[in-house]
């Protein structure tokens, strides 16, 4: 067990100690997907604005809700920032198997390149949500601080997201069809743009056994309701932590296999 | 003093079959050698009992049909693939030219990409900065250096890499089938670099199927078959 433990913590330390290369490689890699557009990545932010607008205008019924827009703005941005690492991670290792068999990177150099890749696509989406959250004309209040809270919990929890889902990638090749279609449904299935009213129990059992509405509810809740969800942050600390454990263990025993494996 | 004392190395390992839908994967591994064994429980011997000594100046050339282990060997010695069993003790800098256009970004241009592949050789920009004029120079791109990665011919890329991976004197070079980087002019201007490099206390190790290159660049030779040495010397 000690083995594993420093071998994950070696390749972990190699990743920090090469951390130009993964940001050098994350920005390229989000220029280089716009190179040829007009727009660039700005294209992003123009995505963002064109799901928030459907689901604000055209799937909520009733006058507009400026309460109800901050609810969408926020769960958007945070659910995108989710779907992009679970669903880009899963084929993360086979997309950098030139790498792998080539250079003694270590796995975390990937697993951070992905990481910022989505983050800085991320920061596109949150300038299109503070625009948002402006046009409803939301007060900053001291409950944001719990919503600065829930976005570095996610920031903690997603390198080793990333970590577990490219090792699934790696022994179970399928599975990045599995989980892209797996994601699609869960859009619908976690509370980006529906609450919880309490009256439907199919809706009632999908708000509280889906993992995602916690992570949703950490950010989303002290903007919107001004409270602190300090369950929904229990939750979400006991997955990030199962989550590392698993990434610690599967770096650990798998790291140099990888190469012979992808 | 660079050295590198390989002492009966092996590298053994599960083919381990993946969960699929698809009907199983019955291709060769890509690391040659041997295979035993049926079904979920095969083996794979990539090397076999390899042991070799080389030591300052020393110029390896390995050889070998393809399969016999030779990309392999390059790997366990670059760190990419660890042995499974035996010894290997390398003392000074590894670098290694195994795939030319590994990490060259299309889209970025030449100049940018010495930056990503220094970054990624693991050096310091300082160190990127103080070599970038030389590697441009040595690479006779010139103006084309500030024009996309992907307006290059091969010949041009080519050069740009091995300018790139022997700018900062690498102790030990990993080298495979060596680029044919360039015309003849080039060609020379390589060789001389590899000679110099030799003879600053350096380590060449170039895997090649080229007799002619190898008779020219290599005072040692390791022949490999299905993972096993069979010549040294």
């Amino acid at each position: 067990m000690l083995k594993i433990l420093s071998n994950a913590l070696t390749d972990i330390v190699g990743g920090y100690e090469r951390r130009r290369v993964w940001i050098a490689l994350a920005t390229e890699d989000i220029f280089d997907q716009h190179r040829r557009t007009t727009l660039g990545p700005l294209w992003l932010l123009v995505n963002y604005f064109a799901f928030a607008a459907t689901f604000i205008f055209i799937f909520t019924p009733g006058p507009l809700d400026p309460l109800h827009a901050i609810y969408i703005g926020v769960g958007l941005l945070v659910w995108f920032y989710i779907n992009d690492t679970v669903t880009q991670a899963v084929s993360l290792f086979e997309r950098e198997e030139g790498f792998i068999r080539g250079t003694t990177l270590p796995l975390s150099v990937y697993v951070m390149r992905l990481t910022l890749q989505n983050l800085i696509r991320s920061g596109y989406a949150l300038a299109g949500c503070i625009v948002i959250l402006l046009l409803a004309g939301v007060v900053i209040t001291g409950a944001w601080m719990w919503s600065a809270l829930g976005v570095l919990l996610i920031l903690i929890a997603s390198p080793a997201v990333v970590a577990v889902f490219a090792f699934l990638g790696v022994f179970f090749p399928d599975s990045q069809f599995i989980v892209a279609n797996l994601m699609r449904v869960a859009m619908f299935a976690t509370p980006v743009f529906w609450g919880n009213a309490g009256g439907d129990p199919v809706r009632t059992a999908l708000y509280y056994w889906n993992p995602f509405t916690y992570f949703l509810a950490i950010v989303r809740e002290p903007i919107v309701n001004g409270s602190a969800p300090l369950s929904a942050f229990g939750v979400c600390i006991i997955i990030t932590l199962a989550m590392w454990a698993l990434a610690t263990l599967l770096l650990g025993t798998f790291r140099r296999q990888v190469a012979l494996i992808v | 003093m660079v050295s590198i004392h390989a002492h009966d190395l092996h590298l053994n390992y599960q083919v381990r079959e993946k969960l699929t839908l698809r009907p199983r994967d019955k291709r060769l591994p890509q690391t040659g050698g041997t295979i035993s064994g049926t079904g979920a429980h095969r083996f794979v011997t990539a090397l076999d009992g390899v042991s070799f000594e080389l030591e300052a100046g020393d110029r390896l050339g390995l050889v070998g049909a393809n399969g016999a282990g030779k990309t392999t060997l390059l790997k366990v010695l670059y760190g990419i693939y660890e042995p499974t069993a035996g010894s290997l003790d390398i003392r000074g800098k590894v670098d290694a030219l195994f795939n030319i256009n590994l990490g060259f970004r299309p889209e970025a241009t030449g100049r940018r990409n010495i930056l990503l592949r220094g970054l990624i050789n693991g050096w310091t920009e300082a160190q990127i900065a103080e070599r970038t004029e030389e590697i441009i120079e040595f690479s006779e791109l010139g103006e084309f250096i500030d024009m996309p990665f992907k307006s290059y011919s091969q010949g041009m890329g080519a050069r740009l890499a091995f300018s790139i991976a022997t700018t900062l004197d690498p102790e030990i070079l990993l080298m495979d089938e060596w680029i044919g980087a360039g015309d003849a002019s080039f060609q020379k201007k390589a060789t001389d670099r590899m000679n110099k490099l030799a003879e600053k206390a350096g380590i060449i190790v170039l895997a090649s199927h080229s007799e002619e290159l190898l008779a020219k660049t290599c005072n040692k030779r390791l022949e490999l078959e299905k993972g096993r040495v069979k010549a040294f010397g």
